[in-house]
């Protein structure tokens, strides 16, 4: 597109990071659009860095394009330097494979992986001159879809979605859109199509339902037409060994967050974590064989010629004999001396011998979620870890030669205390007395607090957030707890950022326009501190007269209708109530006043 | 061990990489390749592999230079058959040579550039011809040109790099075409400057501000080594 080439040229000398607009990346898939049936913009809703690291959209990446009738290229969000000139400029979003604008493509599929990215989503949209709410699109406007964890509740978002895929997409999407051709073809209208599309599992069109709410109080969903589903089933691959898997992708240019290969182990997680929404919705527990891990991993090598391959899933050290899957892995890349590595570590010393087969050279730090300081609070949460472990473990890794390390923790979780929160100061603290005198070097603990936020789909979703004055309370306990303990690197998260997180996360179709809104006022990025104003969120509720705390504060109701009740994440109603049950009723001496 | 020296050409849109970022794609585009890489000793052994002088960001060249050791012996001409199809496009090997393990490393050889200066044809700016010319003559008869410059501890302060600009010239007969000028400038551990300062600090029209960097393609055409005093192009070296 010769018009968006020569402005572009003008453009990128002067934005930060142009290699994040340029798009013919090494492994990067050029496809002729006439030569195709269907023509899909994959879109990350967040920086070329952060959504290159993601590994669903190379997935899906590969799911589409492996197929010759189809072709999928990518675009993210522009930073706040390049929307000002693109929109100076007249300048479109524009996909990167091929520069065309995103208009010019079938569909726009959306990653919804974080709820304070949603703005961006309205950012995009508005970018590439498509109306932002689905009932004023029409005929030649493409197909606006969204998939990820947000998808579980996208209620918020989904007056602007004309489509979501619910659960795993890398095979019911390629069948989505072979459908869409077939429907098309037949001549039918968009609402005609996006009817006949509900049909296929795991896809849920909005515009087939109409929240009736009583009161302010949401009663339920009535059906606007008789062919949409009562209940919309997430899809799940049945086997890892039998779906394609991404071997040659995209290697970016610049450096991006995950600046490495990746193989995934398996997917979903056998731990049941009762805050943990990954926990859920990808269940079960599906491996790779290792055979298939091994020579999936010498082919990613081999096209990407990264240095590192991670052996990613939720809980990697859970890989049946993993300890005998990572020295194979050694042999059969020793000739291109790849490190290998590990993101999720359990807090045990099996996992810490992992981690000393990993690193032979300098140890740094080892990173851990122990998520709660008491064995009360983690029986809460179902972390079964006791304190026994964490000493014997940390023990380990320091005799290994291990010279710090990085905890995460949460404050706000169900049934928490002030005495838990003062737990994590004492916790710390017996770590640097146990293990910081010995050798020459002291030991140190980088320590990240961050707020519970209440997720769909999890035991815990019908749990409040800890209210705005408790966090502060609490984060303050940890800052002065801190303050005189040298070698420790505390942080937390901010108080306005998680509370957004859960009216979203929590949050039915009433909130559309106040995403709109907040937009319109310019709020962009807000999952980056340096761009976050809450200020501006705040005029919104007010403008709107919204209720926003109802959504994060409230205590939800077993029997209330939940906006997201209509999606089913393949685990019973009844589990949830059986674990948030179990949960509330752990009661150790240190519990008080609940 | 064996030690190839070779050139290669960068054009858009690769001018839009870092230096880093230039380091990862050779490596990856050298582990692709399968060529027997040699490794630096120690904790974390590294390929050997090097580039003679950064490349700012935004600039293509016509005549760069890079280093790499093998564990094997290679054939220059394998080099550049076994690697080039694992670079993008826009990168364009375009020499090689065994050198003796001996010679001094390409960084300590480097010590000059030479730049053309292209008005680009997107650019709103016009400026004449003669005017270019009386600023350039203006910025050559300083004495003294400070920029501002961050120290290693953090702290700034202002150095004087007129003696660092060698040469410039207008490259155009006349404004039929692109106006064009060129830089020699100093660069490597004796000091230098970049091109787009320099343009920074040039003022066609006295009272209508500086020229910007981002309105000129920027090429570096050659990299120099000093020898009895006089700047050779590095492609002489033998």
């Amino acid at each position: 597109m010769p018009a968006i080439e020569s402005k572009l040229a003008s453009i990128l000398a002067r934005v930060q990071k142009p290699a994040r607009y340029l798009g013919n990346e090494w492994n990067s898939v050029h496809k002729d659009h006439s030569g195709v049936a269907v023509r899909m913009a994959l879109a990350f809703p967040d920086l070329y860095e952060i959504g290159m690291s993601n590994q669903g959209l190379k997935i899906l990446y590969e799911s589409v394009n492996s197929r010759p009738e189809m072709l999928m290229e990518r675009v993210f969000a522009a930073a706040t330097d390049m929307e000002e000139l693109m929109r100076q400029h007249g300048l479109p979003l524009f996909a990167l494979e091929s520069q065309r604008p995103l208009a010019d493509f079938d569909v726009i599929g959306f990653s919804l992986q974080y709820e304070l990215s949603y703005t961006n989503v309205l950012n995009m949209i508005d970018l590439s001159g498509i109306p932002l709410y689905s009932d004023q699109r029409n005929e030649q406007d493409p197909l606006v879809i969204g998939g990820g964890s947000c998808a579980y509740n996208p209620e918020p978002m989904s007056a602007f979605f004309d489509l979501f895929v619910l659960g795993e997409a890398e095979e019911v999407l390629p069948e989505m859109l072979a459908e869409l051709v077939r429907l098309k073809s037949e001549n039918l209208e968009r609402k005609e199509i996006l009817t006949r599309l509900s049909a296929l599992e795991g896809i849920y069109i909005p515009a087939l339902y109409q929240p009736v709410y009583d009161k302010g109080v949401l009663k339920g969903l009535k059906k606007l037409d008789s062919r949409a589903p009562v209940q919309i089933i997430k899809k799940a691959v049945a086997d890892l060994d039998r779906v394609s898997y991404p071997t040659a992708p995209v290697v970016p240019y610049i450096q991006t967050v995950h600046d490495r290969a990746v193989i995934e182990l398996f997917r979903g997680c056998g731990k049941g974590c009762r805050f943990c929404q990954a926990g859920f919705i990808f269940r079960p527990v599906r491996r790779r064989s290792r055979q298939n891990i091994i020579e999936t991993a010498k082919a990613l090598i081999a096209a990407t010629g990264y240095d590192e391959i991670s052996l990613s899933s939720l809980s990697s050290s859970d890989y049946p004999q993993i300890d005998t899957l990572i020295s194979d892995m050694k042999e059969a890349l020793s000739a291109s001396r790849v490190r290998c590595s590990l993101p999720s570590l359990r807090l045990d010393s099996y996992s810490v011998k992992l981690a000393d087969q990993l690193h032979q050279g300098r140890r740094s730090s080892l990173t851990f979620a122990p998520e709660a300081a008491t064995e009360r609070l983690r029986l809460v949460i179902n972390k079964n870890i006791s304190e026994e472990d964490i000493f014997t473990a940390l023990g380990d890794a320091v005799k290994a030669g291990w010279q710090g390390f990085k905890l995460y923790f949460m404050i706000g979780l169900p049934t928490e205390t002030d005495q838990d929160v003062e737990a994590i100061v004492t916790l710390c603290r017996d770590i640097r007395r146990n293990f910081g005198q010995k050798g020459k070097r002291s030991l140190n603990l980088s320590v990240s607090v961050a707020t519970f936020v209440p997720k769909a789909h999890t035991p815990f979703q019908w749990e409040p957030q800890l209210s705005r004055p408790e966090v502060l309370e609490r984060q303050q306990i940890l800052r002065s707890g801190f303050k005189t303990m040298p070698g420790v690197n505390f942080s937390w998260h901010d108080v306005e950022t998680s509370f957004l997180e859960a009216v979203f996360a929590r949050g039915d179709r009433q909130l559309a326009p106040l995403i709109e809104r907040a937009w319109r006022l310019g709020c962009r990025f807000d999952g980056w501190t340096e761009h976050f104003n809450f200020q501006l969120w705040r005029q919104a509720f007010q403008e709107l007269d919204l209720n926003a705390e109802s959504y994060a504060y409230r205590r939800f109701s077993y029997d209330e209708q939940l906006p997201w009740n209509h999606l089913h994440c393949g685990v019973n109603k009844e589990i949830f109530i059986r674990e948030h049950r179990q949960s509330l009723a752990v009661d150790l001496p240190q519990r008080s006043g609940q | 061990m064996m030690r190839i020296r070779f050139s290669f050409e960068r054009k858009m849109p690769l001018a839009y990489i870092s230096h880093l970022d230039m380091l990862r794609l050779f490596l990856r585009a050298l582990s692709r390749s399968r060529l027997p890489l040699a490794y630096s000793q120690g904790y974390n052994p590294h390929p050997r592999f090097t580039l003679a002088l950064p490349l700012p960001l935004g600039i293509t060249a016509g005549e760069e230079y890079g280093e790499v050791f093998f564990a094997d012996k290679i054939m220059p001409d394998q080099f550049i058959n076994v690697l080039q199809p694992q670079l993008p496009e826009a990168l364009v090997l375009t020499g090689s040579a065994a050198v003796d393990p001996e010679e001094p490393s390409l960084a300590s050889l480097v010590s000059a550039a030479s730049y053309c200066c292209t008005l680009k044809s997107s650019s709103s700016v016009t400026v004449k011809l003669e005017l270019l010319q009386a600023a350039l003559d203006r910025l050559m008869a300083k004495e003294e040109i400070l920029a501002l410059r961050k120290t290693k501890k953090n702290k700034t302060t202002y150095t004087n790099v007129r003696p660092y600009i060698i040469e410039v010239s207008v490259k155009n007969a006349d404004q039929s075409k692109l106006l064009e000028f060129s830089l020699l400038l100093q660069t490597g551990s004796q000091g230098g400057v970049s091109p787009g300062y320099v343009i920074g600090q040039l003022e066609p029209e006295p009272g209508a501000g500086n020229l910007h960097a981002y309105d000129w393609q920027i090429r570096r055409e050659r990299l120099y080594f000093k020898q009895n005093g006089s700047m050779q192009p590095l492609s002489e070296r033998r």
